[in-house]
């Protein structure tokens, strides 16, 4: 059997003698050679995490496990993690080949085995033609591989990347993000990557851990994270624009079944008869913007006003004003409606979700199909 | 605040601006409009010259040439307090030992406005921004979001005819950058503020903008509403700028044929659509992500090697190589689950959406 290269047991983080719970009792496991997100807004507890990982601040309680064994109470510098930052921390008054083998020669390794070290490093990273190059010239993204070289050549059993494309611009931070796929690819190591932005982890993730005020609301693989969300905040959170979410009430009528918000009543399929709660209880109805279809007035469906029309490039964003609730649309440019239309929106039975309105939890236990359209 | 400014005067209107640092041009002949109640953005990568414009606008920083014209009133000689104009940065700067209540009023108190209008217009900005409970909190207690809403909010207070906004979302995480983009979109079209908002995000710019100026090297390149920029980009390096992935640029060929006109591109040949009638000879083929489709290799003139597959929630990107050239197209995720690394497909190209531009000058030939 094969050990997890990481396991986080119960871990917990608290300030101020309790009063803050910055990290909530989280339970993760990452296998070797696994990339895991740890996605979520600012102050979700990531950092904090990453920093309980990394040895630079101490759990309240729980335990962290390398290779099968407790961290705890061992240094940073003995935890064999590499980090890298957003803020390069590369000296720029060293060429590109002393940033790298730098800290290999402060550790007094042998000078065939630092330039051997360095050498594919740098060939990995595409620096090859830069080692002779100061680092004070180069641009972001070539800043960002430098660094994550200088951490590879210590060939640490963890690489934790925390928010490490959040300096460079769009098109660098793409590129970036193709870069780190090549070499996942190539290496085979171990990626904790930490990070707010839902596209780095979808991209670059086997696994998301989407966090929210200290707790993991849902650990799994990618496409389930987005298509299968468990929790009402990760839903809301993964996906862009995010899914839409409405509070309002179960109605049952005999065997039918409908959510109700208001003025808005849309009949739910069979296939929430059982696992919804009854007449009158809260619920939390979701469908993603590009599962809804905009038809004429006259056709059956949600009748609205068109408030706002967002153009995205390929697609715009249209958020459609029915009685009191709005909904978000994804349609293709080319089709788009025009601010004040009158349209009927059609929501297809397949990719309805429901949440309980008292637990955030996803009501349905079966998966969704197809989630996207 | 100005007695002679009229509603129907752009709230700002640049003319031929020009401006160096040493011998380095920061902007040449730039010449902009903000209508009243409109929201302009100025969208270019870092060293474009956005906020050269803006602190131009705001009096902060003067022209070599050109004028500045604010609400029809020549600028020239106006300093920056007598401008009537707001200016944010990305770096906001609250006082950290005052209150969200005195930070926000702080404005209006230099300007000794009396305490009920203070108190009265405090309440109401804060309601429109949501920072009502921040009012008797210090930013230091504040989070991320809330400390820029307050920032705004001590730029709304004093109703200035115009906002300038420098890159005003860039530090914050994207769950409030999108939230406070929606809120000044929401602040122009509920309350008719005038915005011209720089940013190197093209997806912001296309998110809020009414009209998006495009600079590049501190030249316009592009006045135009979002979704023309995006389809009907001036040149090539604003439709490489404008859109994620990047738009393919491809060689191309174009010539007449006895009864037809023929297009050559990736090792394949067509019968051209209409588009391409004027060009004769070799161009740049600019092809956008979701024109390109991917079909069983059988059944299509151009083969590829699928090299990555990228998802990316709704969409998956798709990187190929086809004829040694790489290709990017997006597909629905459900779509790129039928492919895999290193596959044979076909991909088929909407030849009525390709973009053409000029080798040499990289102008789009209509």
């Amino acid at each position: 059997m094969t050990q997890p290269k990481l396991e986080l047991v119960a871990l917990r983080k608290e300030y101020d003698g309790g009063d803050v719970v910055a990290v909530d009792g989280i339970d993760l496991t990452v296998e070797r050679g696994e990339t895991v997100a740890l996605l979520g807004p600012s102050g979700c507890g990531k950092s904090t995490t990453l920093n309980m990982i990394v040895g630079l601040e101490e759990p309240t309680a729980g335990d962290i496990h390398i290779d099968g064994r407790s961290v705890i109470g061992l240094a940073p510098g003995k935890r064999n993690i590499g980090l890298v930052f957003q803020d390069y921390a590369v000296f720029t008054h060293m060429t590109v080949a002393k940033n790298l083998s730098f800290g290999l020669e402060i550790g007094g390794l042998p000078r065939s085995e630092i330039t051997r070290r360095v050498g594919e490093a740098a060939e990995l990273l595409g620096l090859s033609s830069l080692l002779k190059e100061k680092a004070a010239y180069l641009g972001g993204s070539q800043l960002q591989r430098v660094a994550i070289g200088r951490t590879l050549v210590t060939q640490p059993a963890i690489l934790l990347l925390d928010e490490p494309l959040s300096n460079l611009e769009a098109e660098a931070r793409q590129a970036m993000r193709r870069e780190l796929r090549r070499l996942q690819g190539k290496i085979g190591l171990t990626i904790i990557y930490v990070t707010h932005d839902q596209t780095e982890a979808l991209s670059l993730a086997d696994r998301i851990a989407v966090m929210s005020a200290g707790k993991i609301r849902q650990y799994d693989r990618t496409s389930t994270v987005y298509g299968d969300p468990a929790h009402v905040f990760v839903a809301g959170f993964i996906g862009s624009p995010s899914m839409n979410l409405v509070r309002g009430e179960i109605r049952r009528d005999g065997p039918a079944i409908s959510f109700i918000s208001d003025q808005l009543q849309v009949p739910l399929p069979s296939r929430f008869a059982g696992v919804a709660p009854g007449h009158g209880e809260p619920v939390i109805f979701g469908i993603r913007p590009e599962n809804i279809m905009i038809t004429r007035p006259g056709h059956p469906g949600v009748t609205g006003i068109v408030s706002s029309v967002e153009p995205r490039g390929p697609e715009a964003i249209v958020t459609v004003r029915s009685g009191n609730k709005s909904l978000d649309v994804v349609v293709p440019a080319a089709d788009r409606p025009a601010r004040g239309d009158e349209v009927v929106l059609r929501i297809p039975a397949d990719h309805i979700v429901l949440f309980s309105g008292e637990t955030d939890r996803n009501l349905s236990l079966s998966p969704i199909l197809g989630a996207a359209a | 605040m100005n007695a002679h400014s009229t509603t129907s005067a752009a709230a700002l209107h640049m003319s031929g601006v020009s401006r160096s640092f040493g011998n380095r041009p920061a902007l040449k002949n730039v010449s902009l409009n903000v209508p009243s109640g409109a929201f302009v953005v100025l969208l270019g990568a870092a060293g474009a010259g956005k906020t050269t414009t803006l602190r131009i606008a705001a009096g902060l920083e003067d022209t070599d040439e050109g004028s500045v014209l604010l609400n029809g009133v020549d600028a020239d000689g106006l300093q920056p307090k007598d401008r009537d104009v707001a200016m944010i940065f990305d770096n906001l700067a609250l006082y950290p030992n005052k209150t969200g209540y005195e930070n926000v009023s702080n404005p209006l108190k230099v300007r000794n406005v009396p305490r009920d209008a203070i108190d009265q217009r405090v309440h109401a900005v804060a309601g429109t921004l949501r920072i009502g409970h921040v009012l008797k909190r210090l930013p230091k207690t504040m989070s991320g979001g809330e400390r820029q809403r307050v920032a705004l909010g001590r730029a709304l207070v004093r109703e200035p005819k115009l906002f300038l906004l420098d890159e005003p979302l860039s530090s914050l995480d994207a769950m409030l950058r999108v939230e406070l983009r929606t809120e000044l979109k929401r602040l122009q079209q509920e309350h008719g503020y005038s915005f011209l908002l720089a940013t190197p995000d093209f997806q912001e710019a296309l998110a809020v903008a009414d009209t998006i100026v495009m600079l590049v090297d501190g030249e316009v390149r592009q006045v135009a509403s979002p979704q023309d920029i995006y389809d009907a980009p001036a040149d090539r390096d604003v439709a490489r700028f404008v859109g994620a992935p990047e738009i393919n640029l491809i060689p191309a060929t174009a010539c007449a044929t006895m009864s037809d006109r023929r297009l050559d591109l990736l090792g394949a040949s067509f019968i051209t659509a209409p588009g391409f009638a004027d060009i004769d000879g070799e161009f740049e083929a600019g092809i956008r992500p979701e024109h390109i489709r991917i079909e069983h290799p059988n059944n299509s003139a151009i083969r590829a090697e699928v090299l990555d597959i990228e998802p990316l929630g709704m969409r998956s990107a798709v990187t190929l190589k086809a004829s040694e050239i790489q290709l990017r197209a997006t597909l629905s995720a459900a779509k790129a689950q039928a492919f895999s690394r290193g596959a044979t497909v076909g991909v088929e190209l909407a030849l009525d959406r390709v973009l053409a531009f000029d080798r040499s000058t990289g102008r789009r030939i209509d």
